[in-house]
């Protein structure tokens, strides 16, 4: 077995990647305009859907946010890269980061049943304070704009790639399909697009892998002993350099992203309470089989023995290089593109509503608290452009986006246990919290830089959790988290106002 | 194989479609009756379950290295992941 069973595609054109970024995009659009008329009226519609989300969009939806286009490719890559111990520290911690979203989740939704953002919470639990609150608020933006900003990337170089379409030319195509149609419905459109790009993820992709497994010369067999020859670590999911180089830090740094990230919180106070729980815990168990899927790609690489150079040089690539050079038939390559489209897309949309809730909650009705209704929906509906034309400019100026990458991680790595402490421990105070983040950045990111990951992922988060702990024990504060209950509605017009 | 996971795929795949269907119309029919959406929380913190399905996905991964008919559970499960969502509209509860 060797990659000469490797060839390119001719048939992959250009007018056929266009054909499937905007055929998605306008399927999306008329959806999202059917919803927008049976299901938003208000700002409150728009970015909380009423709090009326059940079971199947909820975790439908949660899947499709959290499956980001980089994920398809990066779990082909990590088994790859480190045989099957890549996939599986790419792969566990993936799925227990949404679990993990549960004791948190009914904690708030139960205490402070209005809320819409983190950093609403923050605000009222830490007496209005502007730093904190702060602090919680850029640490979303941040955060929304680096999760737009890497799919449209990753997926713009994917279909230059695939299609021979200029990169600059798929990035712009790609966010306006988004934005046109994330614009009309809001957190309804976000999670039913999301919902249906789940089925588009999930089906194409074991059909994708089965048939290349079903290509290659001596399927499933051929390529396990393939394997096997290259190196018998590949087969075993328990190399500890797998775990050093890149798995505990993935580890926490999924967890931040989860617990720390707006487009999450967005979904807990609009799901339904009683489905809150399930919905978390169904979207962590079935996310899994889908980076276990497309792993398998990566097998094949090792079978073949591809070098990175074979597929320019980042191996993000194995999985598309292998799908569009093994032979198979256009419909199978297009239906690999879908799987990557629709995560894109769906990451994207989930996003660009989080951010009109912040916008919305945490920035018009905290600071323009006088804004009409009507200009607040407004207001909110444009910002759902925002995230995406931020990340745009990000990407065609060409900039390293390094120091982006590093402040978002930075900030969510340092905010994740003072978070967790502030939901759960009542005796946290506000001193504590907004120390605790400080301090994680400020002493913590030097022995990032210093001692490199895994060391400095473990200061950041020990700094960050040590400090809360600390200022809370010698604190004689205890706050009563049910004192949220009290907390109104900010932002559902009232009964006969709409 | 390839021929079955086609078959469970597009088993699947209605399966997803008419939960969708019966999701959206739910939320279509909840909308248009006002009716009161309760919000209390259930009490299960599914701990558990959790624990098993974490436990299960290494296990997963773990069996590929095994035996080569394995590789094939990842596609598989992938199906089950379409269905399972497709499942989970019909469990909800409607208020409408």
């Amino acid at each position: 077995m060797d990659k000469s069973i490797f060839a390119a595609m001719p048939s992959l054109t250009p007018t056929l990647g266009y054909t499937a970024m905007i055929g998605l995009g306008l399927f999306s659009l008329a959806l999202s305009y059917a919803i927008k008329t049976y299901l938003v009226r208000n700002t409150h519609d728009f970015i909380i859907a009423d709090r009326r989300i059940g079971l199947g969009f909820g975790v439908g939806s949660v899947i499709a946010v959290w499956t980001w286009a980089m994920a398809v490719m990066m779990s082909s890559a990590m088994t790859y890269q480190w045989g099957l111990s890549g996939l599986f520290w790419f792969v566990v911690p993936n799925g227990f980061a949404v679990m993990a979203m549960i004791p948190f989740a009914r904690v708030l939704r139960k205490n402070m049943p209005e809320g819409y953002t983190i950093s609403e919470f923050i605000q009222y639990r830490f007496q209005q304070s502007k730093v904190a609150t702060g602090i919680v608020t850029v640490t979303m933006i941040f955060g929304i704009i680096l999760e737009i900003l890497i799919n449209l990337k990753g997926t713009s170089v994917v279909i230059s790639t695939v299609f021979g379409i200029d990169w600059k030319t798929a990035t712009v195509v790609g966010i306006t399909c988004v934005l046109a149609y994330s614009y009309f419905g809001g957190l309804w459109t976000s999670v039913m697009t999301g919902t249906l790009n789940t089925l588009m993820i999930t089906v194409p992709a074991a059909i994708v892998v089965a048939a290349v497994y079903d290509k290659i010369p001596g399927g499933v067999t051929g390529v396990f002993e393939a394997v096997g020859k290259a190196g018998a670590q590949n087969l075993s999911v328990l190399r500890p350099e797998a775990a050093a180089g890149f798995g505990i830090t993935l580890a926490f740094g999924l967890l931040a992203a989860t617990v720390s990230d707006q487009t999450f919180w967005q979904k807990v106070w609009a799901i339904k309470s009683r489905d809150v729980g399930r919905t978390f815990l169904w979207a962590g168990a079935l996310f899994y089989p889908i980076p276990i899927c497309l792993g398998m790609l990566g097998l094949v690489g090792i079978a073949v023995g591809l070098k990175p150079a074979d597929f320019g040089g980042d191996i993000a690539a194995v999985g598309p290089y292998i799908v569009s050079h093994i032979g198979l038939s256009l419909t199978l390559v297009m239906l690999y593109v879908l799987v990557i489209l629709a995560a894109c897309y769906s990451t994207i949309d989930g996003a660009s509503s989080a951010l009109s809730s912040i916008v919305a909650v945490d920035i018009v009705r905290r600071y323009f608290p006088g804004t009409s209704e009507g200009r607040l929906f407004a207001v909110t509906k444009v910002s759902v452009l925002l995230g995406g034309i931020i990340s745009t400019i990000i990407v065609l100026s060409g900039v390293d986006f390094t120091t982006l990458v590093l402040t978002t991680y930075a900030l969510k790595t340092s905010i994740l246990l003072p978070l967790v402490l502030a939901i759960l421990w009542p005796k946290t105070t506000t001193f504590g919290f907004v120390g605790g983040v400080v301090g994680a950045i400020v002493i913590g990111m030097p022995i990032y830089e210093m001692a490199g990951e895994l060391i400095g992922t473990l200061s950041i988060l020990a700094i960050g959790g040590a400090i809360v702990f600390v200022t809370g024990i010698i604190g004689a504060q205890s706050f009563n988290l049910a004192d949220l209950r009290r907390i109104p509605d900010e932002v559902k017009p009232a009964v006969g106002a709409e | 194989m390839y021929t079955l996971i086609i078959i469970l795929g597009l088993a699947a795949t209605v399966l997803f479609v008419a939960g969708f269907g019966r999701g959206l119309r739910n939320a279509i029919a909840e909308y248009r009756s006002h009716s009161f959406e309760p919000s209390d929380v259930p009490d299960f913190n599914y701990a558990g379950v959790a624990a098993i399905s974490v436990i299960a996905s290494g296990v997963i991964i773990a069996l590929a290295g095994v035996s080569p008919v394995f590789i094939y559970l990842g596609p598989l499960l992938a199906i089950v992941t379409a269905a399972g969502v497709g499942v989970a509209f019909f469990v909800e509860k409607s208020n409408a």
